[in-house]
């Protein structure tokens, strides 16, 4: 199944001692990008092998993070293994790990001695609130990331206050995110390594991810240019925008200005109702009872229409309403088939699969399901050998 | 222009970018220490520097995001104007757009046109459903985006309709993964001399990031849903109400943690309860669970509790409000807040990037630019334009 396109990170090797999702997934940005990740897994391998979804037996978790990868196995407790592994780390590019302090002392891992030993090295760490955090925040898992960061607190929009905070869509929201930082640094200080010839040590905070990715809400609230409060509501924009049930599945609407409105008023055919509200009334008369008011009216319209026909018609006629998608529609939705965003490969336990891809198109390098992860010190010999 | 180190200094950015997802992946470069020129024009602002008040210069949206960020004024929509772009253009190693499909081809600001300038430019064009595809033309905002991705069905209490995301959600994901496949495209230079074109989808973004969940369904044929705060292997797993409307979220993976989680609520009997005594119970007696766990916690100050459940080895963590966050001591002392310059105040804190970086760190230090602040060192020194010819740009609107 190999297929033989140029890769944006041919001749780059990484080393990839992470074991938890943050730091595979980084491997996987990377691997997927054409570079050489080699994963090093303990004795009976990798902890994600043992996390399900289960296929025949084997982890989908473990075959999405890490196809494109090699595999060796290293007991990095053993002396003659560690050392194998220097030498890996002597040829390689980057060190992506994502382990707590206690790991790094044990395996001799920790930043100062992976600069000293390897100055021409990038190493970089993911964890889950960054380096120097108390012993007990080294260890939280994905939905404490994302409840430290504020996400979860804000998510959905207008949640009532007596209803749990969310942790996002799927297990491991945060972990991606954070991966997507430590992809992009780690590529940019190879990019000077290949320059300079020196090595970096990068230090990401899972949490740090999350609260930059609401630099526009949050940094206004810290210069003191909006109020920070208790409010579940604090992120939210105020206006009608929201998931609605229709015939066959949801819609999720957004309007902000007159000429949505005026648009979605001719949509539903201008019903009576539409002629209580001021034509304006989204960017000057938006006040929690319009929204209330709109929202039954439209909550009773919508629910007659179907999910495509209707949103396509919205999106001819200005309306910013769109189809809220689910797993089932996106393999076979035109706009997915169309730019082949899913990509089948085949698998050794699973047959013909369906990888999601990559987001960004690149023209010259495009990113391509090489192969499936691999077993367990499947490259062992080769690596060892090396 | 002045040094400020970091791996990519050296590295020039132009950004033909508004509202979020653009400036935030030019941000991310410019944190990394890249010259990230911002083409901008007062008589086609970024919508940013207009939101939440009245003064471009001093615009709250505009300020949290486009720090050492460099602002040139260009008027796109005259011919001359078109041609310095193109000549700044051809200076640089990437150019970042995300305005309205089809409006680059419009300039004549396409990939081919500019190749012919720059041959080895990147060049990240950032759209909602990408560059092409039946549905191209469409655009849309970031809970848009999310609704179609797939992400929004997957966020929601378990049998309610889909809630999503916090609206707020979407646009600088779609921006940290621009600044990631320009970065990769930068490698593909380096190692062969060619530039690419960089088509990046939003709603993909957002599709890539429940990757796991709909490979998972491909695989097994198991649709997911939305699922509150379930986990398959973990349980306890969510976010429990503590006292004055907090939440703390916990996680328990195995036996220790379930037992120090009994012991530290001080609940014996949760701890030998039938309903619960091993994970597998748990799990399916979650909702009973989660009742159990809410009375426990519910007198709590839900960061002491979350203390306390830490030193006894369980995963939890207070479930931040914007008020926690702004006031966090740790992020302060860690520097994820930071102080940089402001025109108006002196200084003004700013989330800073989720990473540090040593030795040779890029610096963060400016805030965002005032409109064409950059004017004259772009012009003069950049494009090698005298002052004579600058004033005359200026005065007929070309520079505006």
């Amino acid at each position: 199944m190999t297929t033989d396109t140029p890769r944006a990170l041919a001749g780059i090797t990484v080393v990839e001692t992470a074991e938890r999702v943050s730091g595979e997934y980084t491997g996987k940005l990377l691997a997927d990008l054409g570079a050489q990740v080699i994963k090093v897994e303990r004795p009976g391998g990798a902890p994600t092998r043992a996390m399900g979804p289960f296929h025949k037996g084997e982890s989908t978790l473990f075959a999405y993070l890490n196809a494109n990868k090699q595999s060796v196995i290293l007991d990095l407790g053993d002396a003659g293994e560690r050392a194998l592994l220097d030498r890996l780390l002597q040829r390689a590019h980057a060190l992506v790990d994502d382990h707590d302090d206690g790991w790094l002392q044990a395996t001799g891992l920790t930043p100062e001695n992976v600069a000293e030993d390897h100055p021409a090295l990038v190493h970089a760490l993911v964890t889950p609130f960054g380096q120097g955090a108390p012993a007990r925040l080294q260890y939280m898992r994905p939905i404490n990331v994302i409840n430290a960061g504020g996400w979860a607190y804000h998510s959905p929009s207008e949640t009532a206050p007596d209803r749990p905070p969310l942790k996002g869509a799927g297990r491991f929201l945060s972990d991606y995110e954070a991966g997507i930082d430590a992809a992009l640094c780690t590529m940019a200080s190879i990019l000077r390594l290949r320059r300079t010839g020196n090595g970096q040590f990068i230090d990401i905070s899972e949490v740090e991810v999350q609260i930059n990715r609401i630099d526009a809400v949050l940094g206004r609230m810290l210069a003191g240019e909006a109020e920070p409060s208790d409010a579940r509501t604090a992120y939210d924009m105020g206006g009608p925008g929201a998931s609605f049930a229709c015939v066959d599945g949801h819609v999720f609407l957004f309007m902000t200005t007159r000429l949505h409105w005026k648009a979605l008023c001719t949509l539903m055919g201008n019903p009576p109702w539409t002629v209580d509200f001021r034509e304006d009334w989204l960017e000057f008369d938006c006040t929690p009872d319009n929204v209330a008011r709109f929202r039954r009216h439209f909550t009773a319209w919508i629910a007659q229409h179907p999910k495509l026909p209707t949103t396509e018609a919205a999106q001819k006629a200005g309306v910013a309403m769109v189809p809220v998608n689910t797993a089932d529609d996106l393999p076979r939705h035109p706009q997915f088939v169309e730019r082949g965003f899913f990509q089948q490969a085949e698998h050794p336990a699973f047959g013909p699969v369906e990888y999601p891809g990559a987001c960004y198109r690149m023209s010259a390098t495009p990113v391509r399901v090489r192969t499936p992860a691999p077993s367990p010190g499947a490259d062992q010999q080769e690596v060892s050998h090396a | 222009m002045r040094d400020r180190g970091g791996p990519l200094n050296g590295i020039r950015v132009v950004e033909l970018t508004k509202v979020w997802a653009g400036p935030y992946a030019g941000k991310l470069l410019a944190h990394l220490g890249a010259e990230v020129i911002k083409i901008e024009s007062r008589s086609n602002l970024d919508e940013m520097r207009a939101y939440g008040g009245v003064d471009i210069d001093a615009a709250p949206y505009f300020l949290s995001i486009n720090q050492e960020v460099l602002s040139v004024q260009v008027n796109m929509k005259t011919a001359e104007g078109l041609d310095l772009v193109k000549r700044m253009i051809a200076t640089a190693d990437i150019l970042i757009d995300n305005i309205r499909p089809g409006a680059m081809e419009r300039s004549g600001l396409d990939y081919e046109s500019l190749r012919a300038i720059k041959p080895d430019l990147i060049q990240c064009s950032i759209k909602m459903w990408g560059s092409d595809g039946p549905l191209g033309y469409q655009t849309g905002y970031a809970p848009c985006f999310a609704a179609l991705s797939g992400l929004t069905a997957l966020v929601g209490y378990e049998d309610e309709p889909p809630g999503g995301m916090n609206i707020r959600y979407g646009d600088s994901t779609a921006g940290a993964c621009a600044a990631l496949a320009c970065v990769a495209a930068l490698h593909h230079r380096e190692s062969t001399g060619e530039g690419q074109f960089i088509d990046l989808s939003a709603v993909e973004t957002m599709t890539s990031l429940v990757g796991d969940s709909l490979f998972a369904a491909n695989v097994t044929g198991a649709v997911p849903t939305s699922d509150g705060n379930f986990h398959p292997q973990m349980s306890p797993h969510g976010a429990y109400p503590c006292a004055g409307g907090g939440w703390t979220s916990i996680a328990v993976a195995n036996e220790a943690e379930w037992q120090a989680l009994c012991s530290t609520l001080d609940a014996p009997a949760l701890a030998v309860d039938p309903r619960f005594i091993t994970l597998a119970a748990r799990l399916t007696n979650r909702h009973a669970l989660d009742t159990e766990i809410g009375m426990l916690t519910a007198g709590h100050d839900a960061a002491e509790l979350a203390e306390k459940l830490g030193n006894a080895g369980v995963p939890a963590f207070k479930s931040m409000s914007s008020l926690d966050l702004a006031t966090d001591a740790f992020l302060w002392d860690r520097e994820a807040y930071r102080m940089v310059s402001d025109h108006r105040n002196g200084t003004r804190p700013i989330i800073g990037p989720s990473w540090r970086i040593s030795p040779d760190p890029p610096l963060v230090e400016r805030g965002a630019p005032l409109l064409g602040e950059h004017n004259a060192c772009i012009y003069r020194d950049l494009l090698g334009l005298r002052e004579t010819e600058i004033d005359d740009l200026i005065a007929r609107k070309v520079i505006d």
